[in-house]
């Protein structure tokens, strides 16, 4: 009921400039409550753009600078007033306001009281999806694509707090779940959301209930040998002049023409197949194909563990197959007590949302509590941070804790940027404010981690994405705002027990 | 070289601090036999009266607060700390046996003690006075109207109830609202035991609440039908101890005050009532400042919506701060480290209150609402030497709590 109501309220309030694309339920792209235009000129040359076929176009056009009182590059310094000029969706200039020059028809957002910083970046999340996959064991043609919800509350609570890079993965209960995709919290379709397709395929060690981790280690095992056993019998067809898979490729209505033709050896540091170079590629099964590009190492895996021991197994098949250096780990709390390991293996990883792990002493029976992410950092493994399902603990304020257990500012805040950047392999893209990134900053009202801090507007692609005031929800969660006539003002009324009294005074004087 | 003073008013209090100022201390107390003796030294100490102490440090003896010294340099063997609080008082704690605390037998229980039932050795304590709580206030689970009185103890020292008891002003404790009668055998479609317990229904408890302080009343003209329990909520009635009643959502804390109000008018007596979890205080404003009632305000919720679907937003505190009713915050039971007293206190910040009315909402006001403030809530000279140490600004999520100190005893030690 609630969603209904913002999304009607906000196709009430459509700008000009972007009347012709659709909106995003709760966030508006009105501008001219926050920036000024500063010519005129500018002003006729958006509105002449805004009336042509595509607003799409617009944007390309569309030069804006922020003005900030503080920006936050994370690229090594921080600029005192400072101005990010952003073009055609990418930041072309970062520097101090009185030294960068700024295009004359550039729409320009000044906002001395505001800090200025790059957003945060979700290196893994199974949320914003219908559902991820948890049933279908081993389903690598999956993609999170067909699944993403681009009004799931996730997003909306995602760009409320800054995370503007979110990697969808499937969900950590299967063998074999399926591929994700990079999307961004705006849009009304998932093409609009879109940042990177195909960001890896996520596997996991952590057996269903009911199932043990050996089950789910020789379920593993078992794609990747099955894939060989294809492959290998794909072979055997093509030295035997058996026409079986091309005929069944075009029978699906598969691609045959250009690379999918053509046949190359199989890459990749684990197993080869011998003579694969006669099979061409666009025979090779959907089901398959992904797999097959793991074991080349050309689709990262994100390689779900629950548990130390698990986080063995994952590390093994990894080596196995010859994918561990394209393989991150998303590691439930208990995994620290693998740490050796993963530092041996020198693979990345992305930590739960409770970065504490709590277990009892099995023989005096004491409660012991280890802060994880420190862990890892004193182990000087790679690792970035998962938002909580909480509104008031998102990935800010992961990245706060690890500063309250004595890690730096710096290293905590690239926990939830800039190392999750480079995890997508995005870190050219997003996650830092300097020249060449994607057109996307965050305008906070102070310390990015302080506890009263807030995400007052969000620029994406150079487009003015949210706005908190008009952000109807996060009034709501704050102030409790709620239909009139519900409190009582007079709260003299609403005392029933003193009515039936009153009245029964009467009756007694009677 | 120690200050021994006596629990003074703090004017008085103020006065000594100005004394000590000038003879600074050359040595930190030395950690006495029984470990109870140390010199805090922080950057800043954040009193809990109004006051932040630049500088300063707190000499504890015995257990007890001897000194307070700002504008000093740390002394020799002091604990160096960024900033110290005093220990928070949790007065909504539920470190009780769970539905072993529930009493089957009957829904009204007033006579009933939870000292009864406390183990020393639940490892919750630990978990508690590692967080920052050094003084909980334990009501049994809200699974009974009227459950029995509770008990505020401290979280660490010697593990026997009696030496952790903090004795105050005394609660009969229970519950309005869904919870006294769920999981109890509807009157319709299949029982689940030949044994159905009673309420089944809100109005159920509500008329639970009204008969057993009626009858209370009755049984004192009529001495056949008095009852187990009867005489404290006799002494409910006669303000002897207060009422402390769970409530979250609106129509449940409206029944609290109009049952307190009802009392009154029927002139049964004048109830001191506090409304524990009451999420929606901020919803009845008027009726909140009338009834003259405490408030204890449950975690924040991670959406808005907690406990019998009742809303509390961010700014819940700061509505009810700015009612003047007094409040405290509560963590209740929380597990997650994210989400204890201290996140608490962060949270109601975000949601507007100012550092010093979050800290007093964790420490003195929960404090007076136990009435335990002449020992606990403050950092002031004569009190209890319950501590927590900080590495950064109180209650900010990048600030962490490194040391905690209950009664003088390190329970957390900051030293690495």
């Amino acid at each position: 009921m609630m969603r209904g109501t913002s999304s009607c309220g906000s196709l009430t309030e459509r700008s000009p400039l972007v009347a012709l694309r659709p909106m995003n339920a709760l966030l508006l792209r009105t501008a001219s409550t926050l920036g000024r235009t500063v010519s005129s000129a500018a002003l006729a040359a958006a509105i002449v753009v805004g009336s042509s076929a595509t607003a799409t176009a617009a944007v390309q056009v569309d030069k804006l600078a922020v003005k900030a009182g503080k920006v936050i590059t994370l690229n090594g310094e921080t600029i005192e007033d400072g101005v990010v000029v952003i073009e055609g969706g990418r930041i072309t200039a970062v520097g101090k306001a009185n030294e960068v020059q700024v295009p004359w028809d550039a729409r320009v957002i000044d906002q001395p009281s505001l800090v200025a910083f790059p957003g945060f970046v979700e290196a893994h999340s199974s949320n914003g999806m219908d559902r991820p996959n948890e049933s279908i064991d081993v389903a690598p043609f999956l993609n999170v694509r067909d699944s993403v919800d681009p009004v799931n509350f996730y997003f909306e609570e995602c760009l409320r707090n800054g995370i503007l890079t979110i990697n969808v993965q499937q969900g950590n209960q299967t063998v074999i779940a399926g591929q994700g995709m990079v999307v961004r919290p705006f849009g009304m379709t998932v093409e609009e959301m879109l940042v990177k397709p195909n960001s890896g395929l996520k596997m996991s060690a952590d057996p269903k209930s009911g199932k043990s981790r050996a089950t789910q280690a020789q379920a593993l095992r078992g794609a990747f040998s099955g894939l060989r056993a294809y492959l290998e019998e794909m072979v055997q067809r093509k030295k035997d002049g058996n026409d079986f898979d091309r005929r069944q490729a075009l029978y699906q209505g598969r691609t045959l023409e250009g690379d999918a033709a053509k046949g190359k050896a199989m890459q990749g540091e684990g197993w080869k197949v011998a003579g694969f170079e006669l099979v061409p590629r666009g025979e090779v099964d959907e089901k398959q194909e992904p797999l097959l590009r793991v074991v080349e190492g050309r689709l990262p895996v994100w390689f779900a563990c629950d548990s130390p021991a698990e986080v063995h197994t994952a590390l093994a098949i990894a080596k196995e197959n010859g994918f561990l250096k394209t393989t991150t780990l998303v590691l439930g709390n208990s995994c620290w007590k693998a740490a050796a390991a993963i530092k041996e293996a020198g693979v990345a990883v992305v930590l739960e949302p409770n970065l504490t792990h709590m277990e009892r002493d099995p023989v005096t029976n004491d409660e012991i509590e280890t802060f994880v992410p420190k862990v890892y950092a004193d182990h000087g493994i790679t690792f970035a941070l998962s938002s909580t399902g909480d509104s008031n603990r998102s990935l800010w304020y992961q990245a706060a804790q690890c500063v309250a257990h004595g890690m730096s500012r710096d290293a905590a805040l690239a926990t939830v940027t800039t190392t999750a950047a480079n995890m997508l392999g995005l870190g050219e893209r997003v996650g830092k404010l300097s020249a060449g990134m994607d057109g996307n900053l965050v305008l906070m009202s102070g310390d990015p981690l302080g506890m009263t801090t807030r995400v007052e507007h969000v620029i994406m692609r150079g487009e003015h994405v949210y706005d908190r005031s008009k952000d109807v929800r996060a009034k709501f969660l704050l102030e409790g705002v709620q239909p009139s006539g519900t409190a009582a003002d007079d709260v003299e009324s609403i005392d029933i027990h003193a009515e039936e009294a009153k009245a029964g005074q009467k009756e007694g004087g009677k | 070289m120690i200050f021994t003073l006596p629990i003074m008013s703090q004017f008085v209090a103020a006065l000594a601090i100005a004394a000590l100022a000038s003879p600074l201390p050359a040595e930190g107390a030395a950690p006495g036999a029984d470990g109870t003796s140390w010199t805090v030294h922080a950057k800043a100490v954040y009193t809990s009266t109004g006051q932040v102490l630049e500088n300063a440090a707190v000499v504890v003896q015995d257990g007890k607060i001897r000194a307070i010294t700002p504008g000093i340099v740390a002394p020799r063997g002091a604990l160096e700390v960024e900033a110290v609080t005093a220990g928070f008082v949790e007065a909504g704690s539920r470190i009780h046996d769970g539905f072993f605390s529930v009493e089957q037998s009957t829904e009204v229980q007033p006579q009933r003690a939870i000292a009864d039932s406390l183990d020393p050795f639940d490892v919750r304590w630990k978990r508690l006075a590692d967080s920052g709580v050094t003084t909980a206030y334990v009501a049994p689970l809200e699974r009974n109207v009227i459950g029995g009185q509770g008990l505020a103890v401290k979280t660490a020292g010697e593990p026997t109830v009696a030496a952790r008891t903090v004795p105050g002003r005394g609660y009969v404790t229970g519950v309005i609202g869904s919870l006294p009668s769920s999981g109890n055998s509807p009157a319709f479609g299949r029982p689940t035991s030949f044994y159905n317990r009673r309420p089944t229904t809100r109005m159920g408890v509500e008329w639970e609440w009204r008969k057993a302080f009626f009858d209370a009343v009755a049984a004192k003209r009529i001495p056949e039908r008095e009852f187990d329990g009867a005489a404290q909520l006799r002494q409910v009635l006669a303000g002897e101890l207060g009422l402390y009643i769970t409530a979250w959502a609106t129509q449940d804390i409206r029944t609290a005050i109009f049952l307190k109000e009802e009392l009154a008018r029927e002139g049964f007596g004048t109830v001191q009532l506090v409304i524990e979890a009451a999420a929606e205080a901020w919803k009845e404003p008027k009726l909140l400042v009338r009834s003259g009632a405490a408030v204890i305000l449950p975690p924040f919720p991670d959406q808005g919506r907690t406990q019998d679907q009742s809303f509390m937003p961010l700014d819940a505190a700061k509505q009810v701060a700015d009612l003047g009713v007094p409040f405290a915050l509560s963590a209740q039971d929380a597990r997650d480290p994210g989400a204890r007293m201290a996140a608490q206190a962060g949270f109601a910040m975000r949601g507007g209150l100012t550092r010093e009315q979050a800290l007093v909402a964790v420490t003195l006001t929960p404090a007076r609402i136990l009435g335990i403030d002449a020992r606990v809530g403050s950092i002031e000279v004569g009190k209890d030497a319950d501590l927590v140490l900080w590495n950064g600004a109180p209650f900010e999520a990048t600030s962490g709590i490194v040391g905690v100190l209950v009664g003088g005893a390190l329970v957390k030690d900051p030293r690495p």
